[in-house]
Formats: C-alpha cells, structure tokens, sequence
C-alpha cells in the first residue's frame, strides 16, 4: 500500500507490501505484535521493535531510541499550507508587538513577542521582509498555531 | 511533632514527597488546582482538596487558602516543595503563626538568602568568596536601567543580569556587549516583574569556562550542620539545568572539604535548619565562589540521594518534627546522574512543546530511577513547568553511569508529545560529557546553530516503514491501548480466589 508523508525535505513515498501477517519494504520485514508494536526483521537477521501510535494526522514511531513524528498526506490534498512561521509555537500571550504594517524588516529582527510557559518566546522574521499585517496586540492572549503576522518577503 | 503533612506543591515533586510521608507513617494531604483533578500525584496522598481559583496566584500560590485547609484537615506540618511557595518567607512565617511545622528553614533565613543580593553580601561578612559584581538597589526603571549602565563599566563585559528575587533562569540576562545592555536589562526587569512581583536586578561578572557545583547542606536543631557533597550540574539551556551528577568529576578531596566547609559557613551564618544548597561556581584555577543558596529541597537532590545513601526528604520531616538527623559519616559510593526530561522540541531552540502522553514507557532495570509526576494517558498543558520526569542512574563509577544512561535514555519511550530525550541521548555521547569537562556553555559551544538530531539512514527507515505499515494494517483503529491482553478469547484462570479464614 501506498502512503505519503510530510518531511522538512518534501514529502516522502512510502509503499509496503503485505504477504500473509508480514510487510515488507525492501529488506526490511515487519510483523505487528498483539501490543499494537512492529517486530523488525532487518536485512543483517537483527531485530528491532518499533513502538508507533496515531495522534490526528501525525504517526509517532519510536525506533532504537529515535522519535519520528510523521504527518500523513491524505490522497489528493495540496500540499501548500506554509505558515512562515510566524505562528504562535504554542498558547501565551502577547508582551509586545514591535513592528507596524508597512515597516522593512531585516532577517533576524524580532516582531513580536510572546509569554508561554513562564518564558518569553521570540518571533524573529526568517528573511528580509514587509509587515503587511498584525493581527494581535500586546496583552491579547493566543492560540497555539494562530498567525500572529504577515510578511511579503522583499 | 508532625503527624499530618499537607504538601504544597504539584506534579513531580509533590510524587516524591507523598511517597515519603506514606514511608515515614506520616498522614498526607495533597492540594490541586482544577486542572490537576486528574494528576497522579493527588493518587498517592490520604487525602485531596481542591483550590478554587483559576490562575496559579489564585491557587499554588494562594497562602490563605492553602493556611485554611492545612487547619480544616487538622494538618500539623506544610511542606512546600521546590518552587511556589517553598522560598516564601512571608508564607513560612504565616505557616509557623498559624501553629503548623514548616519544613524547611526559618523565615529570616530564607529573607537573607532568597533575596539574591542580600545573600551576596550576608556571604561577603561571613567570609564566603561571592562574584565580583554589584547590586542595584534602585527599583524605578529609568533610575535602575542608569545604575545598571554605570555598574557595567565598572564590572565589564561578558556580564550577567540576574533578577534579585530570580531562579530557574527567568529574569537572567548574559550580555556580551555594551549595545544589548539596555534592552537585554529591560527584558530581565520585565520577566522579573512577572515572574517574582519584584524588578530588581544585580551584575555579575559573567565567569565563562566555570563549572557549576553545588553543595547539598543539611542541619537539625540538635547543633548539626553538615554538608553531603557536591553536584555538578554545568550543563544547562537557558540558564536551566538538564543533566546533573555527583560525584563532580575533577574534585578533588580537599577541594571538596573546602567547598563542603565553606557551605556549612554559609548556612550557620543563617542558623539554617532543614535540607538547603549553596550554589557556587568553579573556576578552571580552582577557585571557587558563592552563587546561591536555595533554601529548599532542590530538582537535583536524587543523585546526591544515589551516593550517599542518605534519604534526603525523609530527612527534611525527621528535622521538622524536631529530631536529630539520622546520617552518619559522609561517604560517597558510586556515580549517579540525572537528566531532566522536558516537553519541548530541542531541534527548535528548545521551544516548550505540548500534547497528549499516548505512549509514556520509561526504562526499567538495575540502577535505574525515575522520579515523575506523569502517566501515559496525561496531557502536557501550557499550565505548568514542561519538564515530565527526572531519569536518575546510578552506578559503581561514572563511565559505567554514563554507559546506564545512553541504555535508559535509548529504552524511554514517549510518543504524542515532544520532548528532549534524543537530545539527552547525545549528550550522553559529547567528549566534553564523556570525560566531565563540562561547564555552563558546554551546550552553546557544542551546537551554536541549535542542536539537530543525527539520524541513521537505516533507522529512518524503519520509522517510516512503521508508520506506513501502521497506516495499512489500521493499527491506529484498533490502538496499541486498545489491543493487547483483552483481544483474545476470555481465560478461564481469570477468575478471583478468595481464601478465608
């Protein structure tokens, strides 16, 4: 079966096979245990058991001390939906707005910033850029993922 | 006497201390915000009671309410914790007014150390070496940010901000140059104020290159003030420390006896009672001076726990109800280390990170010890403090702790939620961890452009693999949770034997 998932590379393809309880890809044969884990026959004849679980459109695996989040295309959905990163990283609330719509910024200099978890967070524009919007203010509580600003990049 | 203790505090350490109580016989009464109606810690104490209020200054942090159901459950000692209110003088000297046994030190002892720049110069008199720096008695900010310029002058640069009131890295600044002075002392005054309700901030020489070591002290009311060794705890992010152990790795004995000497000074020159740390930083010429002292049971205390054998919280209540201590001779067996576990993403500037506890699996085996407040089946919120567990080990020398460590840490799973356990993991492998010549840069040099995971391809794989495979077979419809021992047929020994009498 066919599946795609979302990378920092660009999506990734994944096809497995399945042949009676057992699923293949390349040399790899993985066999799902009664506890919802993978047993994973590698090609070397080692094994590796593989702990995965579904939260929302994410796969979490676990494999030899490694933790993968793996975020599901489903079939047929674009794959354009590119913040900028100028959401909010998590719920808090908003200490300072330090830009206004219209102003030049350079990469690095810090927009907004933010209150969560006791810390302040910093949100920095990635590149050289216009405010084209700001869409909170100082003392405005957010949520996690809301676009906090707009930039046009210059 | 203290038969009933009601902890003040939540979470992790709120875990640890009912556990102590349940061993000492003592009764419990453990207090909760709504938030943590469901919260493991409320499990493990004889009895719960719900603070009204929404905010945590409505709830941990309300001293009257907490007051009133320390009496309406007939508690006769508070502990407090670390954090809250546990460096509160005004809310220690309510607790003792009210006829209740605090755990921990006399209200004057924590006003002289908990205010950072009265401890520098109670350390100064008692002849305990402190950083070169000033305080800045002015609280107006334009008054304070001119006393802060002029101060900078005469300290130098790199210097460090730190909030008089501060701890745990908020209201912290380094400043590395004159032209991030002000606004770095604006942002330092800001987190002070919101943190702590007091803006005052003091410079230090900042001391690059130094270690981290702190002492653990412990004194009774029967004249005994004794120091249990050191922790290093050097490596930290954000002025907030993730790894930690004890022994240090280049002390040396006298250098320790010194250390230890001169925190018993620190702690007599305040009639200190209960468990206590004096902070210091060590230079690479071996000199050592005065950080701090935290006038409570300190996140780090379990490795000393692992060294020294002694049972540091069990301590804190045999002291409060007026007893002798009961450890003998110091005598440091072994190495143990500890790593913090936070929700937060260490591949993105270790930005706190929130979700659901789907899978929480921590290690097992010899040696291993996990102090948590969380089971899989929790959330992590944005109410509290991200950091999900302490993974403490011990072993019979460092090399072999370290080995335990990379094994515990590569066992410990936790899937839904972010958290820095790969990075711990790395750590683990860094030279500068490996041979123990860390110290308080160690993770800025080591990964200047922020840290990312090193994945092998294989491993990649595999992971991708799963979740493919997981997607096809419908793994997530049936659920890891879901499956397992109830799926097959019913057994018939599952069935309840009662014998009587």
């Amino acid at each position: 079966m066919h599946h795609q998932f979302r990378s920092p590379d660009g999506p990734i393809e994944v096809t497995v096979a399945k042949q009676g309880e057992s699923w293949y890809l390349g040399s790899l044969e993985a066999t799902p245990m009664p506890d919802g884990r993978l047993r994973i026959l590698n090609d070397d004849g080692t094994v590796t058991f593989a702990h995965l679980v579904k939260v929302g459109d994410v796969w979490w695996v676990h494999v030899q001390g490694h933790t993968f989040k793996l975020e599901r295309v489903e079939p047929g959905a674009s794959d354009t939906d590119d913040g900028g990163g100028l959401t909010a990283p998590m719920p808090g609330k908003v200490l300072q707005v330090l830009v206004d719509v219209g102003q030049s910024v350079s990469a690095g200099t810090t927009l907004m910033v933010l209150e969560a978890m006791k810390m302040e967070h910093r949100i920095v524009a990635a590149n050289d850029a216009t405010v084209t919007a700001v869409h909170f203010g100082a003392g405005d509580q957010v949520e996690q993922g809301v676009a906090l600003l707009a930039l046009e990049e210059s | 006497m203290v038969s009933k203790v009601l902890v003040a505090n939540r979470g992790e350490i709120a875990c640890r201390i009912l556990r102590a109580c349940n061993e000492a016989g003592l009764s419990s009464v453990a207090i909760y915000a709504a938030n943590d109606a469901t919260s493991m810690f409320l499990e493990l104490a004889d009895q719960a009671v719900l603070l009204e209020g929404e905010t945590i200054g409505d709830t941990y942090l309300d001293q009257q309410q907490i007051l009133a159901i320390a009496k309406a459950t007939g508690a006769d000692a508070i502990h407090p914790g670390f954090g809250f209110l546990s460096e509160r003088a005004d809310f220690a000297r309510a607790v003792g007014e009210a006829g209740i046994q605090w755990v921990g030190p006399s209200p004057e002892a924590i006003e002289q150390m908990g205010d950072k720049m009265t401890a520098r110069i109670t350390m100064r008199a008692a002849g305990v070496p402190v950083i070169p720096g000033e305080e800045i008695e002015q609280e107006e900010e334009s008054e304070a940010l001119a006393a802060i310029e002029s101060a900078s002058h005469r300290v130098g640069y790199p210097l460090l901000l730190k909030a008089s009131s501060g701890g745990g890295g908020k209201g912290m600044r380094a400043v590395h140059s004159p032209k991030d002075l002000i606004e770095s002392a604006k942002g330092a005054r800001r987190e002070a104020i919101a943190a702590f309700g007091d803006g005052r901030v003091y410079i230090e020489r900042l001391l690059t290159g130094s270690k981290h070591v702190e002492i653990q002290v412990l004194a009774d009311r029967h004249g005994r003030t004794v120091h249990l060794g050191e922790r290093e705890c050097s490596v930290q992010r954000r002025h907030q420390k993730v790894f930690e152990e004890a022994p240090c790795a280049t002390m040396t004995a006298e250098l320790r006896e010194a250390m230890g000497q001169a925190a018993v000074s620190a702690a007599e020159a305040v009639s200190y009672e209960g468990a206590g740390t004096v902070e210091f930083l060590l230079a690479p010429t071996g000199e050592f001076f005065f950080l701090e002292m935290n006038t409570r049971i300190q996140v780090e205390h379990p490795v000393t726990e692992l060294v020294t054998g002694v049972d540091l919280v069990r301590e804190q209540l045999r002291i409060a109800a007026g007893k002798p201590m009961s450890c003998g001779p110091l005598m440091i067996r072994g190495h143990a280390i500890e790593v913090r576990l936070y929700a937060e993403d260490a591949a993105n500037n270790f930005l706190p990170a929130i979700g659901p506890l789907a899978v929480f699996r921590p290690p097992e085996g010899p040696g291993v010890r996990l102090d948590t407040g969380v089971r899989e089946g929790d959330s992590v919120t944005p109410n509290y403090d991200p950091m999900l567990a302490k993974l403490i080990v011990w072993a019979p020398s460092r090399t072999e702790a370290l080995q335990r460590m990379r094994r515990a840490l590569d066992e410990f799973v936790v899937l839904g939620t972010t958290t820095n356990i790969r990075f711990l993991r790395e750590l683990c492998d860094e030279p500068e961890v490996v041979t123990g010549r860390t110290d308080t840069t160690t993770i800025d040099r080591l990964w200047p452009d922020g840290w990312r995971p090193s994945v092998p391809r294989s491993i990649e794989d595999a992971a991708l693999m799963s979740a493919a495979v997981g997607e096809s077979a419908g793994l997530h419809r049936t659920g890891p949770a879901a499956t397992g021992a109830s799926s097959g047929p019913i057994s018939p020994f599952a069935t309840l034997h009662r014998r009587f009498p």
